[in-house]
């Protein structure tokens, strides 16, 4: 259940413009390239003579399974010694991302004329991307259970990033595995902490042999998440914040073992479920969270709404709250294009220095030197 | 007719289990409240703790009252159509009043495209509960008049009941089809709203809820007579000088006034029309619709409001949705009673 809820958030993405084009490097990784993970817990990257292997651990229900997949040159032969490996043929030259994290990635990676098919077009961000969605070089190949296999595999990318789970890809996409076609699933969403999500970046280098750029880039978006984390740690008060919406009765509050508890501590926030067990949300009635919502100081990430007005049209009880009253009100839709797809969930996700820095700008004004917000603004 | 005292014992009886387990759901809920703070919350406003009150009057006030309406609407629209039909099964869903309101509702919430759409419709001032309410109101109003329309064709009622399960199942088809191009939130929304809510009604819904759930009791009541001759037979009533038509005009609205109402802003609650009926027949050994409605309002109340304080499971964070509550006690209930007596009174 909570699974689907992270789904649909991620799905509601979008991404970043100004990609860099560069020649795609040599075949050979030098060791200076060679990329080491550090935050990711969902893969491993190995480099050994003359190709690389990827292993996607399951680590659903205890299970031991690992999908592995092995990078190879085109016309290279299988290294003897992996009877399961799965081959995808680097640099990769034309990828399908389902989701909007992974145009994110491909984006990230200089790569995103690369992408030739997406998973639903209304969630994409990228202007780059949506230009080829308009003029037709990017098709759209539908999702989960109306996924298009014919265009997809008349499509013949590189390799299919998808978003699911990695014991539910091979069930799912046998077809493609039969016709050929790679399927990697990205498990971004996964993952516990925000640097870990924005280090599945690494796995877009491998694939497209540009590891020297992505580490590099990350490089700088990790010392800026740490710089800002050191900093937002440090804030004497740490103000109470609440987050999201009930729905129907139902209020989803992030986990203390999300990835949004950890951008919450890294904030400096005081956050009430901090030490619950669990890496998703935990569902709520609204009565549980009330004592909560009536005093917190700070209302984030409220969801779809626009406006205060907006917030009091789903229940004017809302209005009771401490944060509403004083105006403490702070959505993260501030880069959402004219067809409604939030860049939040896109570029969002490989950088988070940004959502730091917004929350730190939010919750302690004056802490950090620049005001501007990224993907947060306040509610009128 | 003279009333024996030990009805009026068991209606007092009833009123007092009322007023219990209204206060029982007042006080179940994830945040312990003892009784007397309850009463301070209620009575004195300013003088309770600020979070208590806001609880209390904001979040389980309406609960509860939402509880009674629906209790009494459901329970009532039940015995109609339990009378009506002759059929000791019948519910007030089963003339598809309660699967026109889920078409309307999905039409919004699955067929409604893009969220786009929903936000050109919200910028037009209508927010988007009142919206997901109106829709309901709207398919449920459609379904009463085409099965209105269509009765007057009918020689008798079986073939309303026929015609009533017909069209629960096109409307169900035609779910299935938006719930099969829409994405999983939207699915997952519309799967949400089909477990019922008592929580959902607040503000300036409650009210309108209370006018038109108030409305169809009264009509009820005061065809007591007309449901009286009913269940003797639809000639037998004729030879009273009772018109069938008339007779299935006014059950027909009565019904589909509280049946889909309650739908429209709680969501489908199951089992409360089909179980609360014949547990009063049971406690009050009486065919009389004139004492039958008061006390199918009284246990439908008691019954609901047992219900949705058992709901917050005690001790625990999460709230289980009403309808599998109504559903886990209601069967129990109806087959404890089956098994007590030989033959279902009243046929």
């Amino acid at each position: 259940m909570t699974r689907y809820a992270v789904l649909y958030l991620i799905m509601l993405s979008g991404c970043r413009s100004a990609d860099r084009q560069m020649p795609a490097a040599g075949q050979a990784t030098p060791a200076a390239a060679r990329t080491r993970v550090n935050y990711a817990k969902g893969f491993t990257i190995a480099y050994y003579d003359g190709y690389k292997e990827v292993k996607i651990p399951d680590h659903a229900a205890g299970a031991k399974d690992t999908l592995d997949y092995l990078l190879l040159a085109p016309g290279a032969a299988i290294p003897p010694g992996h009877p399961h490996g799965e081959v995808i043929r680097i640099p990769v030259q034309s990828l399908v991302a389902m989701g909007s994290p992974q145009v994110a990635e491909a984006a990230f990676a200089g790569v995103a004329d690369r992408i030739t098919g997406v998973g639903n077009g209304r969630y994409v961000f990228n202007p780059l991307v949506r230009e080829g969605l308009r003029s037709g070089r990017v098709r759209q190949v539908g999702q989960e259970t109306s996924l298009n296999n014919e265009l997809l595999i008349s499509l013949r990318p590189g390799v299919v990033l998808t978003m699911t789970d990695p014991d539910a890809a091979s069930a799912q996409y046998r077809t493609l595995a039969e016709a050929g076609i790679p399927v990697l699933p990205d498990g971004d969403w996964l993952e516990t902490t925000p640097l870990g999500k924005a280090e599945w970046v690494k796995l877009m280098g491998a694939l497209t042999d540009r590891e020297e750029f992505v580490n590099r880039r990350f490089d700088t978006v990790e010392q800026a998440y740490l710089r800002l984390a050191a900093i937002g740690r440090s804030a004497k008060i740490k103000p109470s914040v609440i987050v999201e919406m009930p729905f129907k009765g139902t209020w989803y509050m992030p986990a203390g073992g999300s990835f949004f508890a950890q951008f919450l501590r890294d904030a400096g926030a005081a956050y009430h479920w901090n030490d619950t067990n669990g890496t998703g949300s935990l569902a709520f009635g609204f009565e549980t969270v009330a004592p909560e919502a009536l005093k917190a100081d700070f209302w984030l990430d409220i969801g779809d709404i626009g406006s205060k007005k907006d917030i009091l049209n789903v229940d004017k009880r809302f209005g009771a709250f401490h944060a509403f009253r004083t105006g403490a009100l702070y959505n993260y839709n501030k880069r959402v294009n004219e067809a409604g797809c939030n860049d939040y969930w896109e570029a969002g996700v490989v950088n988070p220095q940004w959502v730091l820095g917004d929350l730190i700008r939010i919750l302690h004004p004056g802490l950090l030197p620049a005001d501007t917000l990224v993907y947060h603004k306040q509610l009128k | 007719m003279k009333e024996s005292p030990s009805n009026h014992i068991r209606i007092a009886g009833l009123l007092i289990l009322l007023v219990v387990a209204f206060l029982l759901d007042l006080s179940a809920g994830p945040v312990s409240i003892p009784l007397k703070g309850i009463f301070r919350a209620l009575l004195s406003p300013h003088g309770a703790d600020p979070t208590w009150g806001f609880i209390v009057r904001g979040i389980r006030l309406p609960k509860a009252v939402t509880a009674v309406l629906a209790g009494c609407g459901l329970s009532v629209g039940g015995l109609q159509m339990q009378t009506l039909f002759r059929n000791p099964l019948a519910d007030p869903s089963i003339l598809g009043i309660t699967a026109g309101a889920s078409l309307g509702v999905a039409a919004v919430m699955l067929a409604g495209g893009s969220m786009a759409t929903v936000f050109a419709i919200e910028a037009l001032g209508v927010p988007g509960s009142w919206l997901i309410i109106g829709a309901a109101c709207v398919g449920a109003g459609a379904v009463m008049l085409l099965v209105l329309s269509l009765s007057n064709r009918l020689r008798d009622n079986v073939m309303m009941l026929i015609l009533g399960i017909m069209i629960g199942s096109i409307t169900l088809a035609l779910i299935s089809i938006w719930q099969y191009f829409s994405d999983p939130e939207e699915v997952k929304d519309y799967l949400l709203w089909t477990f019922g809510s008592l929580g959902g009604v607040t503000g300036s819904q409650l009210p309108i809820l209370a006018i038109v759930v108030a409305l169809g009791l009264v009509i009820a009541f005061l065809s007591s007579k007309m449901l009286d001759a009913l269940l003797l037979g639809e000639n037998y009533a004729r030879s009273m000088g009772l018109s069938a038509r008339t007779a299935r005009l006014v059950i027909v609205c009565s019904t589909s006034l509280l049946a889909g109402s309650i739908t429209a802003f709680c969501g489908p609650i199951g089992f409360i029309g089909i179980a609360v009926p014949h547990i009063a027949r049971f406690l009050f050994h009486t065919a009389n619709h004139r004492r039958l409605i008061p006390a199918c309002c009284l246990t439908g109340a008691i019954l609901l409001l047992c219900c949705d304080a058992l709901s917050q499971i005690p001790g625990s964070q999460s709230v289980l949705p009403i309808n599998i509550i109504t559903s886990l006690v209601g069967a129990p209930l109806v087959i404890v009673l089956l098994l007590r007596q030989t033959t279902i009174q009243a046929w």
